[in-house]
């Protein structure tokens, strides 16, 4: 065990609260070896950015390290002094943190936050930090002219970019990477995993990579450590977890990974016996544009969201919407659910139309019709009041049911989405329950009005990876049962192949593509689809450097 | 850089449509009172004025016999032409003359007291909420708040009555003494700080805890943020960590309230100028108001109003410095 | 059947995570003291208006506080100066709160046009300063509390208003509004069933900070001769303290007993916001429980403390 770079034995944490100290992760060991990408894989809560904070000591209050040893080249980090920690810390091993949307100073230029390591690691000033600094920048590809932005100037791609180089400018033996690409959209996070590959190759520094998206790993890293409630449940070679691993659940981790290539996975999605649907559409979208003005008074800048969008669904489809952040999707959501009112088009309902530029108010005729599940398990709920009111309240707004018929009604909806026994349920405020729970709480809430379609805005982006397919196996029954027709909107193709029969995807406001999804996954004709395609499936890696003398790409 | 211009130059906007707001009012205030202000005037002084002050007095207030807008438009003009009005208490001299004689001193007052106790707040902030040790944090912000929470005119009256009356350690009134003359000269400058100390030790004393407070919950607020931990990852300095990544983010929330503050402060400068008989427009309010003399009282008003809302619009450009994301 | 109550329960739930913050409850506890007396006081003093003895007497056995220049007694004037003082105080503070989350929470729920005009309108009022304007006002109108509480409430409401504001802005973009608007649901019913009872920390301090404005405006307004100096407020305490030159005569007792009720039910109120503040945003306290509960010697800048090695 002794040729580990990095070893960690018998590592506890706690919080501190005004009860019991709660234990966020317990009794951890594993080593990584010199130039080793090592993944440590779990989902929220399982405690893996806690151990990351912890190995450098930078854990904020009220966190306490309660026992164990993180060694780098044999030395302890743990049971050095305030001084020498300060010693590792970026010499020995560095950090690329999570969402590094946040970790730049909103105030300081690039080349501040840049030369302030430089100077106090290297005691680098002047022409000497400026000309390392700028070596920097195009390690990651990033014109030298940006070290006189600031933070808010740079791309969400651009500013990982630049945290990347922080972490490099010291070139220490071993770097952390907490997450660092999971806020960006699938083709640019392909990107920077092949940049890191790359300049791992070239300069030679092991990695520890956290993440929750064990997909992501298994395309790169040589080893896996995964945690589930504070404790490592199996360390392998990624091989071996490819297979399915010897504990349970990293075989429904596995098995949670809906995949962009290949075949339909077998019997995970009810199809409907024929894909024959209506001719006269459910829903009818026509040339629906939405523009946006800045806010103030003298502001010219207009944001075209959706541009000129024309799409049909027919009664018992599940259609599946497809786009990054920025392609509008969620706009669309809106305007269908008519939350904001389109700039020009028309909407039609049942063949009706429903003067969505003109009606200031909408009749409650449409809201019956048209619901909507939200990305948010916990935003949508709100946070002091029960179960039972959010499901009450539609319903007798709507009168549907008396009060009577309200306390039944509303446990068989509970459990129609899988919360069972209803009554334990419904007294229940949101903050009781775990991000699935409330999930279903909210898709109880929409389909309680029975209405003919959903919009389902990225009902399982927020979820963990394990109860992603419970959820959507609920649209599938649902349709299904009753017909229901939806409108899943998500930005990752995998899971819209999964659930959807027909595929429509968006960029920057357009429809670039649209099709039965096999046929689109199968064979792509726009250029944006087949590299969405390609960043879903396995093999990313040599695909990305294959096109790496494509320099349009990287200007994200 | 075209989006700052365009950023000071809304704002200047704003601020004019904030100033003609208050004229507006003034202007509005004396003829919404049933019957005609002169004559209440007249009546309450019950025959000491001649009949001559009376017409002057509707002169200046502008009480014509003309429609409305002709006077709203004579009143604007005359405004902009720095005709404030006749004095009642010091009648027939004019308004402008009288208030600007006071003017400077309550600026001098109030900004002293200002960039003191900011000052200090902000440092004494940033410190107790760095400072994990906690002894500093459970005392002071209690105890600056039991200050504030006098009223300023009486912590005034308690100051001046210990170290002024009782102890005898500054002067009681004025601001600077007889034996100096004015200028640019060392003992001038010296008997006016003196002069300035008890007045501007009590409106710091009161304004103090604001300040600190304020800091202190932005500056934790930004501690919680993701960019000082991975500042503390890099192994930089305690001290740049506090400075230049937290302090430096944690001020720009409160460089906003200074500007809103300022309406405050200045009121809080008029009362204590009272009780010490500072020179200012403080003391000028009080004898405006002891006797009803409405055109003094109303250009105090206006002189404050556009006081506050120039400052303001300093602050605004403050920030255009401090805070990158408000630029392009 | 269901039979939770939702309303009375946010309201029991949130009073109670109030009164368990310790600054909060001894806020309470001074205040309703105050309250106490202001209400029960008067009947069990002497009349704080008769003329009785020497003027500008020390504090004495027979006048608790002294005489004032009027030969007044301190105490009943002090005990009977609570009443209107604190009446208009804290009626202002919630007719303030009432005008700030009409015309706050109307600004910030609707949004556009509505919005920018009402803005600027809260705007004006706010960079306007307040003493002079009060000053015209009140000098205008006839004296008294119902004066006083015109001027302040006129003078005062802006900035609720915007605080309110803010917040009612960012709730509105939030989901689960959305989701209500997607129901079905009313404004008005979106409004006060599912945004205002959130919001009840944020109206309780507006409350209090807009009280604590009141009474040391209206105190200074009093000062300065604009309230009815024929009755007995702690404000023309100090006017006639002042007038009758306390501090030339070296009266102190005058003017203390009015000052230090008046710095403690400010205070008190101060207290009580203090409690909500740490109760609303908990990291405010999170590190001190974490810095009682850890050993000194382990707490060192910026470094996790580590409590074993592996020993």
């Amino acid at each position: 065990m002794n040729n580990y770079l990095l070893s960690i034995e018998n590592l506890s944490v706690d919080y501190i609260t005004d009860t019991e100290p709660v234990r966020a992760v317990n009794n951890i060991s594993f080593g990584i070896h010199t130039g080793e990408i090592f993944g440590l894989v779990g989902e929220s809560g399982s405690g893996k950015s806690t151990v990351v904070q912890a190995m450098m000591r930078i854990l904020p209050p009220p966190g306490l390290i309660s026992n164990g040893s993180v060694r780098i080249n044999g030395e302890d980090i743990l049971s050095a002094s305030e001084s020498n920690v300060k010693k590792f810390r970026w010499k020995q091993i560095s950090i690329v943190m999570q969402s590094a949307l946040n970790a730049l100073n909103p105030v300081l230029s690039i080349r501040e936050q840049i030369s302030d390591v430089l100077k106090t690691h290297k005691d680098l000033v002047g022409i000497d930090a400026e000309t390392r600094a700028k070596e920097l920048l195009s390690l990651v590809d990033i014109d030298e002219d940006r070290l006189n932005s600031h933070p808010h100037q740079l791309s969400g791609g651009m500013k990982q970019r630049v945290v990347i180089a922080i972490a490099l400018a010291i070139m220490p033996p071993i770097i952390i990477m907490d997450e660092p690409t999971t806020a960006l959209d699938v083709i640019v996070e392909r990107e920077i995993l092949a940049k890191i590959i790359e300049l791992r190759k070239k300069l030679n520094f092991t990695i520890l990579f956290i993440t929750h998206d064990l997909n992501l790993l298994l395309e790169f890293a040589d080893r896996l450590a995964i945690m589930k409630n504070g404790r490592i449940v199996e360390i392998d070679d990624v091989e071996n977890i490819k297979q399915g691993g010897q504990h349970s659940y990293t075989r429904k981790l596995i098995g949670s990974i809906p995949s962009a290539s290949g075949s339909r996975q077998e019997g995970l999605l009810s199809k409907p016996d024929s894909l024959d649907f209506p001719t006269t559409p459910l829903i009818e979208i026509k040339n629906l544009r939405k523009t946006f003005q800045s806010p103030g008074l003298f502001n010219k800048n207009k944001l075209t969201a959706v541009d000129d969008i024309s799409f049909k669904i027919s009664e018992g489809e599940i259609v599946g919407l497809v786009g990054e952040s920025g392609s509008g999707k969620s706009t669309i959501a809106k305007l269908v659910t008519r939350l904001i009112r389109p700039t020009s088009g028309t909407i039609y309902l049942n063949g009706e139309n429903k003067q969505v530029t003109e009606a200031r108010n909408v009749p409650l005729e449409y809201r019956k019709i048209v619901q909507m599940v939200f990305q948010d398990p916990f935003g949508s709920l709100n946070s002091i009041h029960t179960v039972y009111h959010h499901l009450s309240r539609p319903l007798l707004r709507h009168r549907l049911k008396s009060k009577d018929e309200l306390f039944d009604y509303i446990i068989k909806m509970l459990e129609t989405v899988g919360l069972s026994p209803g009554e334990k349920f419904a007294d229940k405020f949101p903050h009781e329950m775990s991000g699935g729970e409330r999930q279903r709480v909210a898709i109880a809430r929409a389909l309680s009005l029975k209405p003919q379609i959903i919009i389902a805005d990225e009902p399982t982006s927020m979820l963990d990876v394990s109860i992603r397919m419970d959820i959507l196996e609920i649209f599938a029954r649902m349709r299904k049962e009753n017909n229901l027709t939806i409108l899943f909107i998500t930005h990752d193709l995998a899971s819209a192949r999964y659930l959807a029969d027909r595929i429509i995807v968006l960029k920057n406001g357009s429809i670039v593509e649209e099709g039965p999804s096999e046929d689109l996954i199968q064979s792509p004709s726009n250029e944006y689809t087949k590299q969405l395609v390609n960043a879903a499936s396995p093999g990313w890696l040599e695909t990305i450097h294959k096109n790496s003398d494509n320099k349009e790409i990287i200007d994200a | 850089m075209s989006k700052s211009i365009l950023y000071l130059v809304r704002r200047l906007c704003f601020y004019l449509i904030a100033g003609f707001a208050a004229l507006t009012l003034n202007f509005v205030i004396p003829r919404l009172m049933p019957g005609d202000p002169a004559s209440i005037i007249f009546a309450r002084f019950r025959g000491k004025l001649k009949p001559e002050t009376i017409d002057a007095m509707r002169q200046s207030f502008g009480l014509t016999d003309e429609p409305l807008l002709m006077q709203y438009w004579s009143y604007i003009k005359g405004i902009l032409s720095g005709n404030l009005g006749t004095s009642i208490a010091y009648f027939p001299e004019p308004v402008s003359e009288i208030i600007s004689s006071g003017l400077f001193w309550t600026i001098f007052l109030a900004g002293l007291s200002l960039i003191i106790a900011f000052s200090l707040g902000t440092l004494l902030g940033i410190f107790i909420a760095w400072n994990r040790t906690g002894k500093l944090d459970t005392f002071l912000p209690p105890v600056l708040a039991f200050l504030g929470a006098f009223p300023y005119f009486w912590l005034a009256m308690l100051i001046l009555y210990i170290f002024g009356f009782s102890l005898n350690w500054f002067p009681l009134s004025h601001a600077y003494g007889n034996e100096v003359t004015p200028g640019l000269n060392l003992p001038y400058i010296f008997s006016v700080l003196y002069h300035a100390s008890l007045p501007a030790l009590t409106m710091v004393f009161v304004s103090l805890g604001g300040w600190l407070l304020s800091m202190r919950n932005t500056m934790i607020s930004t501690l919680g943020a993701d960019y000082i931990t991975f500042a503390n990852a890099k192994g930089i300095s305690s001290r740049l960590i506090m400075l230049r990544y937290a302090a430096r983010n944690a001020i720009l929330p409160n460089l906003t309230g200074f500007g809103m503050a300022l309406g405050f402060v200045l009121s809080g400068a008029l009362l204590t100028e009272i009780i010490f008989s500072y020179p200012g427009q403080g003391y000028l309010l009080l004898q405006a108001v002891k006797a009803q003399d409405f055109p003094l009282m109303q250009g105090i008003f206006m002189t404050i109003t556009f006081a506050v809302l120039a400052a303001n619009w300093l602050v605004d450009i403050a920030i255009l410095v401090f805070d990158p994301r408000t630029r392009k | 059947m269901n039979s939770r109550t939702q309303n009375s329960n946010i309201f029991r739930r949130w009073f109670d995570g109030i009164l368990s913050n310790k600054k909060a409850l001894i806020g309470t506890y001074i205040i309703l003291f105050f309250i106490f007396i202001a209400i029960i006081g008067p009947f069990f003093i002497q009349s704080p208006t008769e003329f009785l003895g020497t003027p500008l007497t020390p504090p004495s056995t027979k006048n608790l506080f002294g005489t004032n220049g009027q030969g007044q007694d301190v105490f009943a004037q002090t005990i009977s100066g609570a009443r209107q003082t604190l009446f208009v105080g804290f009626t202002t503070g919630i007719l303030v709160v009432i005008i700030g989350a009409l015309i706050g929470g109307i600004a910030g729920f609707y949004g556009g046009r509505i919005d920018d005009i009402l803005s600027l309108i809260i705007n004006i009022f706010l960079v306007m300063p307040g003493l002079p304007l009060m000053v015209i006002l009140a000098s205008w109108l006839p004296p008294g509390p119902g004066t006083l509480l015109g001027v302040l409430v006129l003078t005062g409401w802006a900035w609720n208003a915007r605080v309110i504001r803010s917040q009612m802005m960012t709730f509105r973009n939030r989901d689960f509004v959305s989701a209500a608007i997607v129901s079905g649901e009313k404004n008005i019913r979106i409004i006060l069933v599912e945004i205002m009872p959130r919001m009840l920390s944020l109206l309780a301090s507006s409350f209090i900070g807009a009280s604590i404005y009141a009474i040391g405006a209206q105190v200074g307004l009093e000062f300065l001769g604009l309230g009815d100096i024929s009755t007995v407020t702690w404000g023309t305490n100090l006017y006639w303290a002042s007038n009758d030159l306390a501090l030339l005569t070296e009266s102190w007792w005058t003017f203390v007993p009015t000052g230090l009720s008046i710095a403690l039910v400010s205070f008190s109120l101060t207290l009580i916001n203090f409690g909500i503040d740490e109760v609303t945003n908990p990291r405010l306290i999170s590190e001190r429980l974490w810095r009682e509960k850890i050993p000194r010697n382990l707490i060192k800048d910026g470094v996790t403390p580590v409590l074993k090695n592996n020993e």
